[in-house]
């Protein structure tokens, strides 16, 4: 007897729903895909839904209570929560918002209305809810979503992969951006993406969040301090890069991230 | 093999007959060489030749080593699929017939790659595709990085079947195999005469003078100070600058170490096996089940990267596994650079000793 289908389920949060369309750019591969499940809910591709699912896919930060209380219901419902994207496995942009406590923020966004909004710090999924597969990227890299729709469906776990891009990016052959004087968090950012920015002669942003005990403080010496590449010192010079602007720079993506490494180590940019 | 009696042997090709010739073995197979970066001119890669004119013979060092033609940085090793037993089928790998333009230093890491690969089990792959090529060297002149001559791998030959040395009239070449020779049967070549050969020592001298940076200790003293004393805080100097990022070793023409990854087809019953380049400074190299890791903290990677080159291997193998290539300083994101940090371990090793 032919086994049932697993539905899916894709919700979003806090965020652009870039993920979401990136999993469409599967294409001819969602035939594969159907081969194997049913789709219950997926707002940017079917209309309608039903609130019978196995799999849920979430995107997004989690930041008002509305939001904890659906994700609760989407995780009594869901056999496995996928986290899909950095928004919704590491906060990403949504988190830059944490460094301020107050209501500037709503002030800032709503104006006169802000007393009609309840906003709390924007968190990943995770930190709400068990979460059993994680996927990062901004958006979600799509050969990782494929892998990951892989492992889930033959019952795998997907570990974050744990290496720097530098890593693929040499892999691929590529020319370190450093020596075009392109400033580049690619040694300290975790890989997965196929270092897909710069192998198109692009810095990487840190998309896809800090590696395992990164080596920030090395990270800040080499984007601050002269340097043997004499392109890359130049440039260095001429950005007048400082510690508050790399800050910044980390800050884009990795702004959860950076606090943890700071209480762990004592590090930080 | 019994070894030709009449090699090496020697003739002069011009340049244009260098064009031709290049031409010649494109028609015959995939050829592999450097080339002009198309993303950045002024740099180098080894790629797929597909025009004899885009060859470039005079060209300082390239991004990735030579390596890759045999050992590629992602390949597919067997696909799998679901059965009782599970049907394996191997998938050979698929080398450029001919491997053109590698330096000295190249060579010998590929002489390096042949011994370590032949260490029981041996690696079948390496020598599938090292078994189907012929490789052509050619001399060149040093940059700021090179320290091969310290090494003794300036003037390496082996394993190269033809080696090629600029002159007036175009190359000397050097004739190291029958496979070599088979490969230049149709090339249009003239004698080599006294001049030439004065010119290509001349060279020869010319690039020894124009390395200016050295090992201040020879490989085998540099294995016995590794052996004997510990250097922590040398190591710990360097984890500080140090990201884990493993490019020194992902452009290593002598690094040899791979992980493995399973990825499955859409039917969810078949899949391929790949390996793909590692690196031992990664923090989860020598991540073993249960979540341990056997080099935790930075600075133990660091020296386990010295005590490979320089020291393990050295003693298994009799050679040291650096080459003075100079791309893993050149690469290194965080600046360290390994001929810098060698000698201060030979002058830590040697203060005080009078023997510097």
């Amino acid at each position: 007897m032919k086994k049932e289908k697993p539905r899916i389920a894709f919700f979003d949060f806090a965020c652009c729903e870039g993920c979401q369309l990136t999993v469409l750019q599967l294409e001819e591969k969602l035939l594969d895909l159907l081969d194997h499940v049913e789709v219950a809910a997926w707002r940017v591709a079917i209309s309608g839904g039903s609130d019978a699912y196995d799999i849920a896919f979430c995107e997004g930060s989690i930041s008002n209570r509305e939001d904890e209380e659906r994700l609760h219901r989407i995780r009594e419902t869901a056999g496995t929560v996928v986290s899909l994207g950095t928004c919704a496995s590491i906060g990403c942009h949504n988190a830059l918002k944490n460094q301020w406590t107050g209501g500037e923020v709503l002030e800032l966004v709503y104006g006169g209305e802000a007393g009609r909004f309840e906003t709390l710090p924007a968190r990943p999924v995770a930190s709400v809810v068990p979460v059993d597969y994680q996927i990062l990227g901004c958006p979600a890299s799509l050969p990782e979503i494929e892998i990951v729709l892989k492992r889930i469906l033959t019952g795998q776990p997907h570990p974050l992969p744990n290496n720097p891009v530098c890593v693929e990016c040499k892999r691929n052959d590529n020319l370190c951006v450093l020596e075009k004087g392109v400033m580049c968090l690619g040694p300290v950012t975790r890989c997965g993406c196929d270092a897909i920015c710069t192998s198109y002669g692009d810095a990487c942003q840190g998309c896809r969040g800090l590696v395992d005990e990164p080596n920030l403080e090395a990270a800040v010496r080499v984007l601050t301090e002269n340097h043997r590449h004499a392109i890359m010192d130049a440039v260095a010079r001429g950005l007048r890069v400082d510690r508050e602007r790399i800050r910044t720079w980390f800050s884009l993506y990795n702004g959860p991230d950076l606090q943890l490494e700071q209480e762990k180590t004592g590090h930080g940019p | 093999m019994m070894r030709d009696r009449s090699l090496p042997s020697y003739c002069v090709i011009s340049p244009g007959s260098v064009l031709d010739f290049t031409a010649g073995i494109l028609g015959k197979g995939p050829v592999m060489g450097p080339m002009v970066r198309p993303d950045q001119p002024g740099f180098h890669v080894f790629d797929r030749l597909r025009r004899p004119e885009d060859l470039v013979l005079e060209y300082t060092t390239t991004t990735m080593p030579p390596k890759k033609a045999f050992f590629p940085p992602t390949e597919t090793v067997f696909r799998f699929s679901a059965g009782d037993p599970p049907n394996l089928t191997p998938v050979r790998g698929d080398p450029p017939w001919v491997l053109l333009g590698v330096h000295p230093c190249d060579l010998s890491a590929i002489d390096a790659l042949d011994r370590a690969y032949s260490f029981p089990p041996p690696d079948r792959r390496w020598r599938h595709n090292r078994d189907r090529s012929i490789i052509v060297g050619v001399d060149c002149m040093p940059d700021e990085y090179c320290f091969c001559d310290s090494l003794g791998v300036s003037q390496a030959r082996r394993p190269c079947d033809l080696f090629l040395t600029e002159i007036e009239r175009g190359y000397l070449v050097e004739t190291h195999t029958r496979a070599g020779g088979e490969l230049l049967g149709e090339a249009r070549t003239s004698n080599a005469l006294g001049q030439d050969f004065l010119e290509a020592e001349h060279r020869r001298r010319q690039k020894a003078l124009g390395i200016q940076a050295r090992l201040s200790a020879d490989p085998g003293r540099l294995a016995d100070f590794l052996e004997a004393e510990p250097f922590q805080e040398i190591w710990e100097d360097i984890a500080a600058r140090c990201y884990s990022c493993g490019s020194c070793n992902t452009t290593c023409p002598a690094c040899f170490c791979f992980t493995m990854d399973d990825v499955f087809h859409w039917d969810l019953q078949s899949g391929e096996r790949r390996r793909a380049w590692d690196s031992c400074q990664l923090l989860d190299f020598a991540a073993v089940a249960g979540g341990h890791r056997f080099r935790e903290d930075r600075w133990q990677r660091v020296r386990h990267r010295w005590h490979r080159k320089f020291l393990h291997l050295y003693r298994r193998f009799g050679r040291p596994f650096c080459t003075g290539c100079g791309r893993c300083s050149r690469a290194c994101t965080a600046d360290i650079n390994i001929l810098d940090e060698t000698n201060r371990i030979i002058a830590a090793a040697t203060k005080g000793r009078g023997h510097a």
